[in-house]
């Protein structure tokens, strides 16, 4: 008895805790085929691909926290990234750059206004709207760049790509930065808010909780993160490519779950979603150090996530065989 | 400071369905009133409406005498009505003490929730029940940790958190213990000396009868009776929740001899919700299972259809069985009508024929002899004078009474030798209630042996030749023959005289 309340004490007190298990396994792997991966260097070149996804998965994170999934959110990278290599240009100033940072931010947050309007104003259901938007900000992207190219000047892009502030590198400060936000957000009232309306909408309503406003909100701090990772892959890439963001949607959702977020909403957090998204990445790492034949790759990434993702479910599985 | 609220002739119909036709209640500070009635009598409905859940049809709420409008939960509560909800509103992964103080939390200046207050706001109030807890209760477990009754207990102290002039207890003694109850009601007494007014809905005669100051009756949707408790005695409460005249006219035959073979035997069967039931039934016996909805009915059926794990032992025609799965129920010969048609019963989209026939495609080989299975279908539709456009239509297009015939039919085609049905009529139609009655009658002159619950206390009455009544997960009464009559079925449900001596309820009920 006493133990089977530690487990499940564990896994819903503290999401993030297979997550972590899953880190610390892949970057053992990961170590034992790239020795030299802790170097400052091969580090931050590392967490600077990572980035993009990380940011990501922290919004659709805070969407299935609120009992919703956004699949636009590939679409809206996708836009960010257009958006800066038409208006910016190889050859842009670093003031124009700024200006279209903020224009993009500014997309991002319109875009993930529309879903929140659809999903929390008309009631439809998160999964169909985002899907039928994400096609729309996809074609959206191709209407701004219909062919790859344009992008953005090699000195700004430059700031992004070696940059280590106080000797680690960028990503770390950002990951730092989101959990301290994050950390700050749960205790809020606003923090309340989410965990109540993704946990259970009908309940959280008769407490007169805001349900609409918060599921409004949940896809415009996505869509507002989807706008952040957009900038971040452009100023990793320096060019411009309208189906950039296309295949980062499965992958923000699958780092999430990984992370140990409920599907169903209202269990988990943040720093799990974190640690997913890298693990995510640190998999695609360790595939193309191992010398995997490439037309295995797929075959060999899909199934290390299809078994971290069984493998809370197997767990729970057997303890339910053995009670 | 005294406060009323009064509703007055209140109408709320969902979709066709009347639940409050003229329903009334009057409530003031320092006063307990109980509302009472008996299944679908409206009682819920009126709760919902002085809590601001739903929208009103029709009539009107006066707030001391002026007229109100309450358009959400929200705007009741602002007016300082609080309701403990009968279906908690509590978040399950969320602490206890986020779930009591949610939307009201103690804040810091820095916006964030300043837990060390919360910590001992929320001590303070479960200190209200202090030693009545099962469990070592903490405020940081999750709520879908803790037992039902205490998560009833942080439902109730999550309604009187906001120090409420009103609260509405609906149901709330329901899933607490009698020491619980006790403390609750303790509270209660404190509550009117403070000058707070409790709606207490419940169906316990003995609880209403102990801290209730006045009634009041609903009956079909119309309030029938108010007044103060001194002035009424169960009996008479009783007989204003009963009805008087019936639409229908039964024709229970006179309880047969008992010489048939027994065909089910149930000994100490426990699930989730039942806590050791045990009878039998002869073959040809049409048995009822009555009392208020969700004793442990459903799970009764379910559990003698191999759809819910249990505990006990189950003898059908003679051998012992152990049923792990429908599958095994069916191969037995059982059938179960389950009481939620759309969800349970029907695959709504598809077809007429595929419905009838779904327990039934492995009789029609390989492949399908599906003409053999149209005519079938045909027949079967034929004889229970199913209405329809054609066996291709989807069932989403028949009428409730026709679509529920299907859902009996494709039992029926199987030719079950145990039926068990779950509130068969719920949501019918007048005309094929009728038609259902003399089924049933029917099947159990062929030798069919029937288990039949119902949430309608006038049908188990007018057909069965005895009644179980469940309450509380254990078989309360059974009832048959002189003693199975309407007062007695509902006294026995409301667990008036504790149900263990039927012949002392026959006396002063007539």
């Amino acid at each position: 008895m006493k133990k089977r309340i530690t487990w499940d004490f564990l896994m819903t007190r503290y999401p993030a805790f297979f997550p972590l298990i899953l880190l610390v396994l892949s970057i053992a792997i990961n170590l034992f085929l790239q020795p030299n991966m802790f170097d400052r260097e091969t580090l931050n070149s590392n967490m600077r691909v990572f980035l993009p996804l990380i940011l990501m998965a922290v919004g659709q994170a805070i969407v299935l926290l609120g009992g919703g999934i956004d699949i636009s959110v590939g679409g809206v990278v996708s836009i960010v990234n257009t958006i800066l290599a038409t208006r910016v240009g190889l050859d842009g100033s670093p003031e124009k750059m700024w200006q279209f940072v903020l224009v993009s931010l500014l997309a991002g947050v319109l875009a993930g206004a529309i879903n929140g309007f659809f999903i929390a104003y008309l009631r439809l259901q998160p999964i169909i709207t985002t899907y039928a938007t994400s096609f729309l900000y996809a074609g959206f992207a191709l209407f701004i760049l219909p062919n790859p190219g344009g992008g953005i000047p090699a000195d700004i892009a430059n700031l992004y790509r070696p940059s280590t502030p106080l000797g680690l590198p960028l990503a770390f400060h950002v990951i730092a930065i989101l959990l301290l936000v994050w950390i700050y957000v749960s205790s809020t009232r606003y923090g309340k808010f989410l965990f109540a309306v993704g946990g259970k909408a009908d309940a959280a309503y008769e407490t007169a909780v805001p349900v609409t406003t918060m599921q409004f909100s949940i896809y415009v701090i996505s869509g507002l993160m989807s706008a952040l990772a957009g900038i971040a892959i452009t100023m990793l890439s320096g060019s411009g490519n309208a189906e950039i963001g296309n295949p980062m949607t499965l992958n923000s959702i699958t780092a999430v779950v990984i992370g140990g977020n409920a599907f169903s909403g209202g269990i988990g957090g943040v720093a799990g979603p974190v640690m997913g998204a890298v693990t995510l990445s640190l998999i695609q790492n360790i595939i193309s150090f191992a010398h995997i034949n490439t037309w295995w790759e797929t075959l060999v990434k899909a199934t290390i996530i299809v078994v971290a993702l069984a493998a809370p479910g197997v767990i729970n599985l057997i303890r339910r065989r053995r009670a | 400071m005294a406060k009323s609220l009064s509703a007055r002739n209140i109408v709320k119909r969902y979709g066709g369905v009347v639940a409050l036709s003229d329903g009334n209640l009057d409530v003031r500070t320092g006063e307990v009133v109980a509302l009472i009635g008996a299944n679908g009598s409206g009682k819920s409905t009126m709760s919902k409406v002085i809590n601001g859940v739903v929208v009103l049809d029709g009539g009107q709420l006066l707030l001391d005498d002026k007229p109100v409008h309450f358009s959400s939960p929200q705007a009741a509560k602002n007016m300082g009505i609080a309701t403990v909800f009968q279906e908690l509103s509590l978040i399950p992964h969320m602490t206890v003490a986020e779930n009591i103080w949610l939307t009201r939390e103690p804040m810091t200046a820095f916006g964030t929730v300043n837990r060390k207050a919360l910590k001992e706001k929320t001590e303070q109030l479960l200190s209200l029940f202090r030693g009545t807890y099962k469990t070592d209760l903490h405020l940081d477990d999750p709520v879908a940790s803790l037992p039902a009754d205490e998560k009833q207990i942080i439902e109730i102290l999550k309604a009187i958190s906001f120090d409420p002039w009103m609260v509405i207890l609906d149901e709330a003694t329901a899933s607490l213990d009698s020491r619980q109850v006790q403390r609750l009601f303790e509270l209660v007494a404190d509550w009117k000396k403070a000058g707070k007014a409790v709606v207490f809905v419940s169906h316990r005669m003995e609880e209403i009868f102990r801290i209730a100051d006045k009634y009041s009756v609903l009956r079909n949707g119309k309030t029938v009776g108010a007044g103060e408790m001194k002035d009424i005695n169960e009996k008479e409460l009783v007989k204003l929740m009963i009805e008087k005249e019936s639409v229908f006219t039964f024709s229970r035959g006179e309880t047969k001899a008992n010489d048939k073979p027994v065909c089910l035997e149930v000994k100490d069967l426990r699930t989730d919700s039942l806590r050791g039931v045990s009878f039998s039934a002869r073959e040809g016996e049409l048995v009822g299972i009555g009392g208020l909805r969700g004793q442990g009915q459903r799970d009764l059926l379910l559990a003698l259809f191999g759809d819910v794990p249990y505990s006990g032992r189950v003898g059908l025609f003679g051998n012992e069985s152990r049923l792990r799965h429908p599958r095994e129920a069916m191969k037995l010969g059982l059938a179960l009508v389950p009481g939620d048609r759309a969800r349970e019963g029907l695959l709504y989209i598809r077809s007429i024929l595929e419905n009838l026939q779904l327990p039934s495609w492995a009789q029609y080989g390989f492949p399908l002899k599906i003409n053999k299975a149209k005519s079938d279908a045909t027949k079967a539709g034929e004889s229970l004078n199913l209405i329809m456009a054609g066996l291709g239509e989807p069932v989403s297009s028949l009428s409730g009474g026709n679509a529920q015939k299907v859902v009996l039919g494709k039992w029926l085609m199987r030719k079950p030798k145990l039926l068990l049905l779950d509130d068969p009529t719920k949501g019918v139609d007048v005309g094929t209630k009728a038609e259902i009655y003399a089924l049933i009658t029917q099947l159990c002159s062929e030798g069919k042996t029937i288990l039949f619950y119902s949430s309608d206390d006038e049908e188990l009455v007018g057909l069965c030749d005895r009644v179980l009544v469940i309450h509380d997960g254990i078989i309360r009464t059974e009832l048959s023959g002189a003693t199975l009559t309407k007062e007695n079925l509902i006294s026995a449900s409301l667990g008036v005289s504790n149900g263990y001596h039927p012949e002392s309820l026959t006396g002063g009920a007539q």
